[in-house]
């Protein structure tokens, strides 16, 4: 997709790759600068930038680290610029984590208890709940997390962890009606 | 004691091999210590499991629709920006636009005009209208301001830029308050005329209904009534590039006294000139053409609002009710369709409704009776 970009200026794959990615790249903006407007704006820079290199778009090895990580810049560009008059970075910067909670209907999760995990995320530190962001809805990859947000893929690991335990921990350790689930992990 | 720290030590470990495992990072040797932890520890299986199922949703789009088409807008008007140079229409950076098209359009595209040249691209691109005509700006960054004038009213204000504009009848025009960023945008609904600061760095972009106009600095009109089937575009001074909402990608670049009218919503595009040869029955969606100049000191009529004049230009009955509706905020109702598609020209300046209508009636063939806010057309 890269090279048809690059090499044909073919728009289809453009248009695939912004189909594909922008997505994603809109939810973490939006973690970062808080408002779905101006998120939709960086995305769209984001994009035009990657139109105005398409030449280049080859040499790049990770195009999904590169995207996620011109739109951290261009956010905290924003940020600097529009809130604070002073540069901050990542760890400074309050985030607000978009995070899908729907379990599946034979979970019985009640209403309560995913307020009661909206809350824990919400209470995560910033850096902890992007990573949480970053993997869990955006699939990426620690290494991948680790290089978007100038961090060690050690770091991301680690607190992954904390994530996970502090929402699992609020987690019932039974199920009214969780007879299938159990057997299917019984079985796995 | 020593039991307890043991425990918290080895629930860490295992809320570390879940995450591993939910991330897909686990190597086997992970996944099982993971299944030996829970062998002895079942009851965390259900927390796992639960987490598991919490993990898989997966995230909706949660943008407003478009948002590729909106930003295809952005992009097209960010890679016209140098053209933009004021009077300096570069035909070959448009070139360059057509070829972005894949379906490349063929050898008699060149041959036609080169206003028309966009228009022509359009043609092919635009087989089905993407009726994309979301109100802009819903969530709000910051304070939107609105002005809207009643029917019966005019109104005349100024921008934070500078720039004036003169909102006709029953119109309104929305921006953000403070007007920063880098274009300065404006909504209208309505009919306004636009007399624009000069500022290179912050292309101004009018919205309305179907078309998107985008300029540096000039005057120009601009009438798009919800209730009126078309859109149109005049440019007095300078130059504008209008984009159709519905094909993003393709601009129309208008030289002073041209107009341009689009059909709000249609499907197909016909150009009255250029192909009239093509035995298309439909209306054209978008016409090109010169504006109408009034003889005496050729002010184009369309703009002749601006001035408090009240003028029709080959309009047909049922667009001059409708304006009157509006400068006199009055209802007109024609009884009889043949009537409603009689055209009519003339300039009113500061006449009563009774003498408009009075001398409307002695050109038309008609009656009509006014009744308080109520006129009614009769044969």
């Amino acid at each position: 997709m890269q090279e048809r970009i690059a090499f044909y200026e073919d728009m289809k794959a453009y248009n695939q790759l912004f189909e594909l990615l922008s997505g994603g790249i809109f939810r973490f903006t939006c973690s970062l600068v808080k408002s779905r407007e101006v998120a939709e704006e960086i995305v769209s820079d984001v994009f035009i930038k990657i139109w105005q290199i398409r030449e280049r778009l080859p040499e790049i090895e990770n195009l999904k680290v590169y995207l996620y990580t011109i739109a951290r810049n261009f956010s905290l560009n924003y940020i600097t610029k529009h809130y604070k008059n002073t540069m901050i970075s990542l760890e400074e910067l309050d985030v607000e984590a978009v995070i899908e909670l729907n379990g599946p209907a034979e979970m019985c999760i009640s209403a309560d208890l995913i307020q009661q995990i909206r809350r824990i995320i919400r209470q995560l530190p910033p850096q902890c709940q992007l990573i949480f962001q970053l993997v869990k809805e955006e699939g990426l990859k620690y290494k991948e997390v680790a290089a978007v947000l100038d961090i060690s893929p050690l770091t991301v690991r680690n607190q992954l962890a904390i994530a996970v335990r502090k929402i699992g921990e609020a987690l019932p350790t039974y199920l009214q009606s969780g007879f299938t689930v159990i057997n299917r992990f019984s079985h796995s | 004691m020593y039991m307890q720290e043991d425990q918290i030590k080895q629930e860490e470990r295992f809320w570390l091999l879940v995450s591993l495992r939910l991330a897909c990072e686990a190597t086997p040797e992970e996944l099982a210590e993971l299944e030996a932890y829970l062998v002895q520890r079942p009851e965390m299986g259900v927390r796992m499991e639960m987490l598991h199922g919490l993990w898989e949703s997966r995230p909706a789009d949660a943008r407003r629709g478009g948002a590729l088409n909106r930003h295809l807008q952005r992009l097209s008007n960010h890679l016209s920006s140098p053209a933009l140079n004021y009077e300096t229409a570069v035909p070959h950076e448009e070139e360059e636009e057509v070829k972005m098209v894949s379906t490349g359009p063929s050898r008699w595209v060149h041959r036609i005009l080169w206003p028309a040249l966009g228009i022509a691209a359009a043609i092919i691109v635009v087989f089905l209208f993407v009726g994309e005509q979301e109100p802009r700006g819903e969530a709000v960054r910051t304070a939107q301001n609105t002005v809207s004038t009643k029917p019966g009213s005019k109104s005349k204000i100024q921008l934070p830029d500078g720039s004036q504009v003169w909102l006709n009848a029953d119109s309104r025009i929305t921006y953000d308050e403070n007007f920063r960023g880098p274009f300065r945008q404006v909504q209208i609904t309505g009919e306004a005329y636009f007399d624009i600061a000069k500022d290179k760095d912050h292309p101004f972009i009018i919205h309305a209904n179907s078309i998107d106009v985008k300029v540096l600095g000039t005057s120009l009109n601009i009438r798009s009534y919800n209730n009126e089937k078309k859109t149109e575009a005049v440019l007095i001074r300078g130059s504008i590039e209008v984009t159709l909402q519905s094909s993003p990608d393709k601009k129309i670049i208008l030289q002073p006294n041209e107009k341009l009218v689009v059909q709000n919503g249609k499907a197909m595009m016909i150009i009255k000139d250029t192909l009239k040869r093509q035995k298309e029955t439909a209306v054209p969606v978008m016409t090109l053409a010169k504006a109408h100049l009034q003889d005496k000191d050729s002010t184009a009529m369309d703009i002749l609002w601006v001035k408090n004049q009240l003028a029709f230009d080959k309009e047909t009955l049922e667009d001059v009710a409708r304006k009157i509706e509006r400068w006199y905020d009055v209802k007109v109702t024609i009884t009889d369709a043949r009537l409603k598609h009689t055209e009519y020209s003339a300039v009113f300046e500061d006449e009563s409704l009774r003498q408009v209508m009075e001398a409307l009636r002695m050109t038309g063939n008609f009656r009509y009776i006014i009744n308080k806010k109520e006129i009614t057309i009769t044969p």
